[in-house]
């Protein structure tokens, strides 16, 4: 897949104005930056440490991979996603600041990445095996639950249910309304955060939610 | 508050973004209509499930390797950019430096052949000399006067004093490029005869002058 050139993607906060070859100086890092592992791995990989950035793939690529695939909603497009965020990451490393956390940062390419994914005119034409390869016991069953001890057996039936329902109906939303929700989830992400990811305004992410979750209530309605 | 606005506030106020004063006037609306309650219970329900799927998926190794792969590639690519870069910014310096060697060398070579031509060297005494010709020209054409020949030399010799016939006529003694290779020219004795003002007066009419 082609990567988002830079200047289709969304400019990720923190002053991504700036040239590929500036460093960032270590006087303007926030005081609380350097205590953040994320940031601190960042900036080895800023140095130029090799380690560093196969450290930064291994945290960061099972919540990307996951995105993408709610995302575009195919496990073939979202392993190539993840290849291209992560060469993005590598490859604009050294735009990112301290000032904003590196999840952000990196959604914030993910998301790009993944809306380039939606518009692609081949995408349409495409038959993914991969929805029937997994039309096994997941998808009778439905997705996996992060914590199956929350719900009794009888809730955990109809919980699961509802989940494979909502991983269905999410991928079904408009992409930004989609990416608003998804982001709204991934890492705790705030608002303001999702909206620097979006590159819109808070009040313009509060109506995406307010839409998606009207969209997917009505959807799952007998379920709720 | 209307329930539609209290709807547009549930999802906010389920995510914890909700102002405080807000908040409040949400709670009190719910606690007072039905259907606004069951709305937000909903909304919770839906929201809290969609949190508890699972936000991470298991990465292949494959993806892994291949990912980093491409990054050695990109960063090779990188290294690269940044030699022909290093390369662009000391390009100019050689091509400064042969330029003004061209220069020096040209400016060398026109001093010398200048220099040459008018000093007082054996290049302006011999006959065959264009100077010697231009001088010789005007006094062919005009009265050839024994004098006029004699002291065409004394001009050489003291370059501050124009010659009389030159002082006469500057027009017929400019020192045009042309001027300096009629010995080249094939109708040499014909452009003799020619002035740059006027036509030329050929002796033979088929002779055209060149124009340098």
């Amino acid at each position: 897949m082609a990567p988002a050139s830079v200047s289709e993607m969304k400019r990720p906060p923190g002053d991504p104005a700036m040239s590929a070859d500036e460093a960032v100086p270590a006087d303007a890092m926030p005081a609380g930056a350097a205590a953040d592992p994320d940031v601190a791995l960042m900036l080895r990989v800023q140095g130029g440490d090799e380690t560093a950035f196969q450290e930064l793939f291994r945290t960061f690529s099972p919540r990307v991979l996951q995105y993408a695939r709610r995302f575009v909603g195919s496990d073939a497009q979202a392993e190539e996603v993840t290849q291209d965020v992560f060469v993005q990451v590598f490859r604009f490393r050294h735009r990112y600041r301290p000032q904003s956390r590196l999840s952000t940062w990196v959604f914030t390419i993910a998301t790009n990445l993944c809306l380039n994914e939606l518009r692609r005119p081949e995408r349409r034409l495409r038959v993914d095996i991969w929805d029937r390869r997994r039309d096994t016991e997941e998808r009778r069953e439905g997705p996996q639950l992060a914590d199956p001890n929350a719900w009794t057996p009888e809730e955990g039936a109809a919980t699961r249910e509802l989940a494979r329902q909502l991983e269905a109906a999410v991928t079904a939303l408009p992409p930004k309304q989609r990416a608003a929700l998804l982001l709204s989830r991934v890492d705790g992400l705030a608002y303001r955060d999702v909206a620097d990811a979006l590159g819109c305004t808070e009040g313009a992410v509060k109506a995406l939610l307010f839409r998606a979750t009207q969209s997917l209530k009505k959807t799952l309605r007998e379920h709720l | 508050m209307r329930c539609r606005r209290a709807q547009q506030m549930m999802t906010t106020a389920v995510d914890g973004e909700l102002e405080p004063r807000r908040r409040r006037a949400l709670d009190a609306h719910v606690a007072a209509c039905e259907s606004c309650r069951r709305e937000l219970a909903a909304t919770e329900r839906m929201l809290s499930v969609l949190e508890a799927l699972p936000m991470e998926a298991v990465v292949a190794e494959g993806l892994e390797q291949a990912t980093l792969r491409r990054v050695r590639l990109a960063a090779a690519e990188e290294e690269e950019r940044a030699r022909a870069k290093w390369w662009r910014a000391w390009l100019p310096v050689p091509a400064v430096a042969l330029a003004t060697a061209a220069v020096a060398v040209l400016a060398f070579g026109v001093l010398r052949y200048s220099t040459g031509v008018s000093g007082p060297s054996g290049v302006s005494q011999s006959p065959g000399s264009h100077q010697d010709r231009v001088a010789r020209a005007p006094a062919a054409a005009s009265t050839p006067s024994p004098t006029a020949r004699a002291e065409a030399p004394k001009a050489v010799d003291r370059p501050n004093e124009p010659p009389s016939e030159l002082t006469a006529a500057p027009d017929k003694f400019m020192n045009l490029h042309i001027l300096r290779n009629l010995e080249k020219l094939e109708h040499f004795e014909a452009i003799q005869t020619t002035t740059l003002d006027d036509e030329p007066a050929t002796p033979g009419g088929d002779a055209q002058p060149s124009n340098g």
